[in-house]
């Protein structure tokens, strides 16, 4: 399977794993079923680096530290702990900094309630979003949209939606870990409700049933190059044709 | 519903997870979409699963020795004992982690089984799984009959259907009696998390398995998996099938979580039965009256089904 790839070994809670050379600690630990709590990683997008919960310590040459495994790549002999008093002690924080970005969030409360932390001491913000990015990178990555830009550092970091590239796709609804981007059909409009984007939908020539923003659809059809009328039936009409 | 599931279609789909744990070259029919059911459901469930998976189609074509398509370690089980045997992984792995023998953490024990294996043969075994409140999830694969031994007719075969064990003929027009509804047979047993779900809406279905696995306490999913072969219909078709079973609400798609009921695909109104009807070759021998009853019949149901929704609303 690995044939031609350069392969690493190393350890993680002292079990010998093995991995692809260039890939990231977090998901190699995922699959050999050792559990690291994340909330900023997909596997489909770069790594983000902004929960801070995915972090291990990482022992190499004699020396450990403390690292954040998503952005971490797999080195050989290294050896990974992902539960040590130390490590429980910065996820600690790292709630403590999410419970304070999303003081609204019922699922950010709940998760880290699960982990232990309750309560935290730092200056609440009345959002619920944990600005992990995700919905940025997914505009900009998977749908090429890039209706989504992240402005400023540290605690003044904010996502700016740019309503009028944004296609109402509901990628970045999908990826949210927190559920603070919702997505509304009423009629025939879809509306992304924290970009505040309406679109009109596209009603199927058979069914009458709308099933696509208008906009997207052109979008689309644009990209591919395809013709004027590819989406005039929705998905069921268009195969009963 | 939260997110429309049904309606992120084509960039959501490539955040899908690309790690298999139900691989290809297993011997499915062509366009099963049981397999894509099996598939979508393991990459819900994840690496941390042990699977106990009953006699039927998916344990017939994944795993012929010395071949197996799973990724994820898993007990084969007899017709009937499926539940019985994932309550027993589960208390096994709770006896374990108490005793310091493996590290304490989560794993997901899923016991897998057709229809037969779930409303015939195996429902006292899974009846009794559900009571005793094993934190597992049972999946049930439903086709409608026994295909794997030659299409014959089960309780989950609707009215109106022909088998080999219930043809169509001058006397009888197939299936005599109506669906058996498993699903409110699980939600009867008041456990926290009941489901419906179809391939053809694949981040509906994985989104079910994951709260199901999630949710502490047995979990019931019902999963609609078209059958060409025995549905004697082009391969092609299966998830357009799966569709129209849906949109015309011969199986609607909801949740019963803690005994709220709740439409997944809330539909505004639905297609005409025929439109499911006329794609498939078991239904082909319907008259317009029988039609005609069965959708009346759907019609009612769904109405019933609205009326939970409407009666176990929060607030």
């Amino acid at each position: 399977m690995m044939a031609d790839k350069e392969v690493v070994r190393f350890k993680i809670n002292d079990t010998e794993v093995e991995a692809e050379k260039g890939m990231m600690l977090l998901p190699v630990a995922l699959e050999y079923g050792f559990e690291i709590p994340h909330l900023c990683y997909h596997e489909a997008l770069s790594p983000g680096g902004m929960c801070g919960l995915c972090v291990v310590e990482v022992t190499k040459e004699g020396r450990t530290r403390v690292a954040m495994s998503c952005k971490y790549p797999v080195e050989e002999g290294i050896k990974v702990a992902t539960d040590t008093e130390k490590i429980r002690q910065v996820r600690k924080r790292a709630w403590e900094v999410l419970l304070a970005r999303a003081s609204r969030s019922e699922v950010i409360r709940s998760m880290a309630q699960a982990a232990g932390v309750k309560e935290t001491t730092l200056e609440k913000r009345d959002d619920d979003c944990i600005l992990c990015g995700l919905c940025e990178r997914v505009c900009r990555e998977i749908v090429g949209a890039n209706a989504l830009t992240i402005t400023r550092k540290g605690d003044r970091r904010e996502v700016v939606p740019n309503p009028e590239a944004c296609i109402a796709c509901g990628a970045c609804v999908y990826i949210c870990p927190t559920d603070c981007i919702k997505m509304e059909e009423k009629g025939d409009e879809r509306t992304i409700v924290r970009w505040n984007r309406t679109l009109k939908m596209q009603k199927c020539k058979s069914c009458g049933r709308p099933f696509a923003p208008i906009f997207q659809l052109n979008w689309i059809i644009d990209k591919a190059n395809l013709s004027k009328d590819f989406y005039e039936l929705c998905p069921i009409c268009r195969k009963s044709s | 519903m939260d997110k429309y599931l049904d309606r992120l279609g084509i960039y959501a789909a490539r955040l899908v997870s690309q790690k298999e744990y139900f691989v290809p070259g297993h011997r499915a029919c062509q366009g099963c979409a049981e397999a894509l059911a099996v598939r979508l459901m393991s990459k819900a469930s994840r690496t941390n699963t042990v699977i106990a998976c009953a006699t039927g189609c998916i344990e017939i074509f994944s795993s012929p020795f010395p071949l197996t398509s799973w990724m994820v370690p898993g007990i084969h089980v007899a017709f009937e004992n499926t539940a019985a045997v994932a309550s027993g992984i589960e208390s096994g792995l709770k006896a374990i982690m108490r005793k310091g023998r493996i590290p304490l953490k989560k794993i997901n024990v899923v016991g897998i089984a057709g229809d037969g294996g779930t409303s015939d043969i195996g429902l006292q075994a899974l009846s009794g799984a559900l009571e005793r409140g094993h934190n597992m999830v049972y999946v049930c694969f439903d086709n409608e009959a026994y295909m794997n031994t030659g299409i014959q007719r089960s309780s989950s075969t609707p009215f109106g259907a022909s088998t080999t064990t219930s043809p169509a003929g001058k006397v009888v027009p197939g299936q005599t009696t109506w669906k058996k509804n498993m699903p409110e047979i699980a939600a009867a047993h008041d456990i926290p998390y009941v489901a419906t779900a179809c391939p053809s809406y694949p981040f509906d279905l994985m989104e079910k398995v994951r709260k199901a696995a999630e949710i502490e306490g047995p979990a019931y999913i019902h999963i609609l998996s078209v059958c060409p072969t025995g549905w004697r219909l082009p391969p092609e078709l299966s998830i357009h099938a799966g569709r129209l079973a849906v949109e015309t609400g011969v199986f609607p798609l909801y949740e019963v979580e803690r005994g709220r009921y709740k439409l997944s695909i809330d539909l505004p109104e639905l297609r005409p039965v025929q439109e499911y009807f006329r794609i498939q070759g078991r239904f082909r021998h319907l008259t317009e009256e029988m039609v005609n009853k069965i959708q009346r019949r759907v019609r009612e149901e769904y109405e019933k089904l609205k009326k939970k929704v409407m009666m176990t609303r929060e607030g």
